[in-house]
């Protein structure tokens, strides 16, 4: 018999996938721009540069939703890195993905509804969300109106540093994006949590 | 028969005037101080108090010119009466002075006729080739060579100028325009170019609106929306052809400034695709990768501990 315990309402649920949807977009269409060959198009440029500007305002309208929701539900509090023992909770994390779960030990810190993330995700989304996130979603904007960049800075065109850092905080976002999907399947069974993810039901 | 009599008006051609060594310091002088004569009817505060009585103001309005802007440009160091010639050396000029005005051709021989034969297939040419001249697009009182420019922004600037003057203006583009021909709004035509005013400001109309496959100069070949380029990747990409044209003067300063390839742009443009670290993108790429490898590495590990595990559990 499995028990269940709800944990995710709607629209944490609908959020989620809306911005995976933009950034999955965001990141085929960043990759065709950044590396864009005319012998090897990924995606044609000028199409692209479309496509990633219009994804790029969701992001930011969804990112918008995601702190508002956060803030009037209560729900950011989860984000928050909660000391004393953060330190040893995450080396415990660390531990059973490293060695841990191919002995078949238990999850450590099994999500509740009450503390949905173990300590690794809580630093991990917290980085992402409130450092990376705002990063790129503001010199995405920039490069969207180039005329508020500095116009030059120690002798290069000022839009230099903006795409740099735009660049840097995505490619973290797309490394994120492949651990947190591998992440996913170390539930109680490999589905459990993408279950989740659409239901808003833990199954254990 | 029409190669060979080109051949030989070429070598009888006396030698350009455009080749000539610029003048002596003396010389200069005595140019300078000739054409202040002429500025003293021919600019703005000539024209504010004329220094003679009875003369047609409204005419001399049109004629002005503006000293600084013509000693930087090109011909800033020519005696107005070089092209104007004698007719105009007295005032009130001679009757037929306008009629021995200097053809940009009489100095510039071999240049024309190379031009001349790629203004033959532009869009210019094609409708226009009775009242098109050098000198619908090219005042020889303000025109500075890109060469001598070399500052992209100035060039664009120049250069954008004298296409947006008929093209974005509807009474320039009517005086000169076919009958019943009407502007196509400029800003509609390339709605497709993402931060279109932008682009004018970092390259020129004629990057897009000449043929590409000439890497060596620029063409006079101005091209209409059907034959223009529209492949973004053809200058978004590590090999842009902005390097043989908006950029071509300043190549020789190309040294991959901070590892970044086609860093000679950077100095003025962050251009998506060209402008790029090929260390950085490689750093990030094998990263991206090791997570890939990683991930999938830690999956097969789980599946094969987990088999051994079942295997165990049954015996």
């Amino acid at each position: 018999m499995t028990n269940r315990v709800f944990m995710l309402p709607l629209w944490i649920r609908l959020w989620h996938w809306s911005n995976a949807l933009a950034i999955i977009v965001l990141s085929i269409t960043g990759i065709s721009l950044h590396f864009s060959d005319p012998s090897l198009p990924l995606v044609e440029f000028s199409l692209a540069a479309r496509i990633h500007n219009i994804a790029g305002v969701c992001l930011a309208v969804l990112y918008a939703g995601f702190v508002i929701g956060n803030i009037v539900t209560g729900n950011w509090w989860q984000y928050v890195p909660k000391p004393p023992g953060i330190i040893k909770r995450c080396l415990r994390q660390m531990q059973f993905y490293g060695s841990g779960i191919f002995k078949g030990e238990a999850e450590p810190f099994p999500p509740t509804p009450e503390v949905n993330f173990n300590a690794l995700q809580a630093v991990t989304y917290w980085s992402i969300m409130y450092l990376v996130m705002p990063v790129v979603i503001l010199s995405g904007l920039v490069f969207l109106y180039p005329q508020f960049a500095p116009a030059t800075l120690f002798g290069l065109d000022g839009l230099l540093p903006v795409a740099l850092v735009h660049y840097l905080g995505a490619a973290v976002i797309l490394l994120f994006m492949v651990s947190h999907i591998y992440l996913g399947t170390m539930g109680p069974k490999v589905s459990s949590l993408f279950k989740m993810m659409f239901t808003g039901w833990y199954e254990h | 028969m029409r190669g060979a009599m080109a051949l030989l008006a070429l070598l009888a051609a006396p030698m350009a005037f455009g080749d000539d060594p610029p003048p002596t310091p003396e010389e200069l002088v005595k140019i300078r101080a000739a054409n202040a004569e002429c500025l003293s009817c021919h600019s703005e505060a000539g024209l504010k108090k004329p220094p003679k009585e009875g003369m047609d103001l409204k005419k001399l309005r049109s004629h002005l010119v503006h000293l600084d802007t013509f000693t930087a440009s090109d011909h800033g160091q020519m005696a107005c009466t070089k092209c104007h010639g004698d007719g105009y050396a007295e005032h009130p000029h001679a009757a037929d002075a306008k009629d021995e005005i200097a053809e940009c051709q009489d100095c510039h021989a071999r240049k024309a006729m190379r031009i001349e034969r790629q203004f033959d297939k532009s869009v210019h040419a094609e409708n226009l080739s009775d009242t098109f001249t050098c000198k619908t697009c090219h005042d020889a009182h303000t025109m500075a060579l890109a060469s001598k420019l070399r500052d992209p922004h100035k060039i664009v600037a120049q250069d954008n100028k004298i296409c947006l003057d008929c093209h974005d203006s509807d009474l320039a583009f009517a005086k000169m325009a076919p009958d019943n021909k009407k502007r196509p709004p400029i800003d509609d035509i390339h709605a497709w170019l993402p931060n279109t005013r932008l682009h004018w400001k970092a390259v020129r109309c004629v990057e897009c609106h000449t043929p590409t496959e000439d890497k060596l100069s620029l063409s006079h070949e101005i091209q209409n929306k059907d034959k223009a380029e529209k492949k973004c990747a053809s200058c978004h990409s590590a090999n842009s052809s902005l390097n043989a044209r908006l950029y071509r003067h300043l190549q020789a300063e190309e040294q991959n400034k901070y590892g970044f390839l086609n860093s000679v742009m950077l100095s003025s443009s962050y251009v998506v695709g060209a402008t790029r670290n090929p260390t950085l993108d490689k750093a990030l790429i094998a990263l991206f990768i090791a997570t890939v490898l990683g991930v999938i590495g830690h999956g097969i590990v789980r599946i094969i501990t987990t088999r051994l595990r079942r295997r165990k559990n049954h015996d």
